[in-house]
């Protein structure tokens, strides 16, 4: 037997001998893990089911018509699901919004309907946010607050035009018919307004839905940052028995070959103590993923294997940086270090396609980025060869180095 | 002459540690190598044992320049460096199974060098729970597997009770008895009553010394 294959049996021997212990550390982590996304999702449904933006009506709200309008948008107008008028005072908008318990606060000046009824345009519909917010919903409001003000001018002109004409055509008696019949019109345009367009998602990625990128990235975050849970492997780093070995005929590569297939198959065994609930997450439909509905547990247990070469690639990643750090505390700092900072860049936390394209490029181009590519492409079943590559060059790369540092080290 | 080591040298960026190391020993022979903390002695031993490159210089056995087959060092030549080389998660049987086949572990567990060292004593004890003078005749164990014709040891008795000294010397004493060749970097009296030469490591050359019994002298020397 070669001193190699006897030095990696030995270090399966060290590795069997500390799986125990390591298996409680991912089960452990799972479960943790899994009661988080849980409470996550329970609190996603919630507020999808009860949470809307709160906007503080402001001001002088007692004109009739401004009341049928806001009671006809909060009972019979799709935006009743997301949006929430609240009519309050100035005192108590101002305290509420103070409190975060209202978005915004939008304020009615006085004789509003009036100069509207006027044809003049000199009161305002202000609409009031936090800096912070000036987010998507702020610029949302924005538009609705112009195609409000667009569509009551215009409907107001209309009217004026049409009670216009009918009085220049003496048919005073029919004003007031002819103008309910076009409110009505113009109110029913503004109602039916839910089929004037259809929103389409492409996806994250490579056109993955939000609940499979995530899933994916989950996956490689638990793998990413598994080197602090197989930390044990590196407790007892010993230069002395390096410098034995060599003399033994062991050399550097020899040396991290035999040690990395084992630390290897610590990291694989955690992988498949992650895949156990999530696989009987999918199976009893808890965790609903789009591409794979209706197609039990198969496409799962294809995607498990697609993992081992992006573990084996993390592996030797977090096999290097604890080679470079010199001591297990050093390691373990720059495994959170390293594997937060790539999670982050290549989009495990939040999709990569939300940050500028400089950081999107840096991603990519990070061991991270090509795993979340060779992931996503094995989720969807064809892993295009440059991906393999990628995941590839980055495992000799980092092979490479740890050889290269312990060669080192030992001279 | 069995070992002649002839112009070693050794510089580590611009600083020489080794400039040129020449000896000689003969089998059945145990020389000392002393020497003032980092004047290169475990640079020296680890050079020998092919562990560092040397920038120059040969080291025959036999008519075999180690250093120019260093394929051939671990056929001839045993290391002990200065830490212990053992996996801690292991015992001592997993240990030496690294090294040894089944048949030839047996055998030298009940009559050869690891029976001399007492490890048959120890044997299923975890490495994490032994002594120091468990680990070290253990190390010792793990670098004779080959029934070197040299041994190299790193302060073999550095931190070690009384009792386990004198064990290790007990199977320096038969090793080299038996013909075997020990060269030992060395801070121990007692260790020198074994050897006999002294050599003084300073300013990267090797100086011979006569040890005469007082250990204050090398203080001297040094």
């Amino acid at each position: 037997m070669g001193r190699t294959a006897a030095y990696f049996l030995a270090q399966l021997k060290r590795a069997a001998r500390l799986l125990p212990g390591q298996l409680l550390a991912d089960i452990a982590v799972c479960f943790c893990a899994g009661v988080f996304a849980c409470l996550l999702i329970a609190q996603g449904a919630l507020a999808a089911e009860g949470t809307r933006y709160r906007i503080g009506m402001v001001g002088d709200l007692s004109d009739s018509y401004l009341g049928f309008g806001i009671a006809a948008v909060q009972k019979m107008d799709d935006s009743r699901f997301m949006i929430e008028l609240v009519s309050m005072s100035e005192q108590e908008a101002e305290t509420a919004w103070r409190r975060g318990e209202v978005y915004a606060v939008m304020r009615v000046p006085e004789g509003l309907m009036e100069s509207i009824v006027y044809g003049e345009n000199d009161k305002l519909v202000t609409y009031t946010a936090a800096q912070g917010q000036q987010g998507l919903g702020t610029m949302v409001m924005g538009e609705i607050t112009d195609v409000a003000s667009t569509l009551v001018t215009c409907s107001q002109s209309a009217i004026y035009a049409m009670q216009r004409v009918l009085a220049d055509q003496g048919r005073g008696e029919e004003i007031g018919r002819e103008t309910d019949k076009l409110n009505l019109a113009l109110i029913n345009l503004v109602l039916s307004r839910s089929g004037f367009g259809e929103v389409e998602v492409l996806g994250y990625g490579d056109g993955l839905s939000l609940e499979l990128y995530y899933f994916c990235g989950m996956i490689l975050l638990f793998l990413l940052l598994s080197g602090l849970l197989n930390s044990a492997l590196f407790v007892h780093g010993n230069g002395a028995f390096s410098c034995f070995l060599k003399a033994r005929g062991v050399g550097a590569l020899r040396q991290i070959l035999g040690e990395y297939l084992a630390y290897l198959l610590l990291v694989l065994a955690g992988l498949l103590v992650l895949c156990l609930p999530l696989g009987f997450g999918l199976v009893r439909g808890h965790l609903g993923i789009p591409e794979w509905e209706g197609m039990g547990a198969a496409p799962f247990l294809a995607f498990v294997p697609v993992l081992f070469p992006v573990a084996a690639m993390f592996a030797s990643l977090q096999f290097f940086l604890f080679e470079a750090g010199d001591g297990i505390v050093n390691g373990i700092l720059l495994q959170l270090i390293c594997g937060i900072g790539m999670g982050y860049l290549s989009g495990l936390f939040y999709p990569s396609a939300f940050f500028p394209e400089k950081m999107r490029v840096l991603g990519a181009c990070l061991p991270s980025g090509a795993a979340v590519r060779f992931a996503q492409a094995g989720a969807l079943g064809k892993i295009p060869a440059a991906a393999w590559a990628a995941v590839f060059v980055w495992l000799a790369v980092f092979l490479g180095l740890t050889t290269l540092v312990r060669w080192r080290r030992m001279q | 002459m069995d070992v002649e080591v002839t112009g070693i040298k050794k510089a580590y960026a611009r600083k020489k540690v080794l400039t040129d190391i020449s000896f000689s020993l003969e089998a059945g022979s145990c020389a000392a190598v002393l020497g003032s903390n980092g004047s290169g002695k475990s640079t020296l031993l680890s050079i020998l044992a092919g562990v560092r490159k040397a920038d120059g210089g040969s080291f025959l056995y036999r008519g075999t320049d180690l250093l120019r087959e260093p394929g051939q060092i671990p056929k001839v030549l045993g290391y002990v460096p200065q830490g212990d080389p053992l996996m801690e998660e292991l015992d001592a049987w997993d240990n030496l199974r690294m090294w040894y086949d089944r048949g030839t572990l047996k055998r030298e567990l009940s009559e050869g060098a690891l029976k001399l060292l007492g490890i048959d004593r120890f044997l299923r004890t975890p490495v994490r729970r032994m002594s120091g003078g468990m680990k070290k005749r253990l190390s010792i164990g793990c670098a004779v597997v080959s029934r070197p014709g040299i041994l190299v040891l790193d302060e073999p008795s550095a931190a070690l009770d009384p009792v386990c000294k004198e064990n290790i010397r007990q199977f320096l004493d038969v090793y080299r008895r038996e013909g075997g060749i020990v060269l030992m970097a060395t801070h121990d009296a007692q260790d020198l009553e074994l050897c006999n030469a002294c050599y003084i490591l300073k300013d990267g050359r090797l100086h011979l010394w006569q040890y005469d019994g007082d250990f204050h002298r090398l203080t001297e020397a040094l």
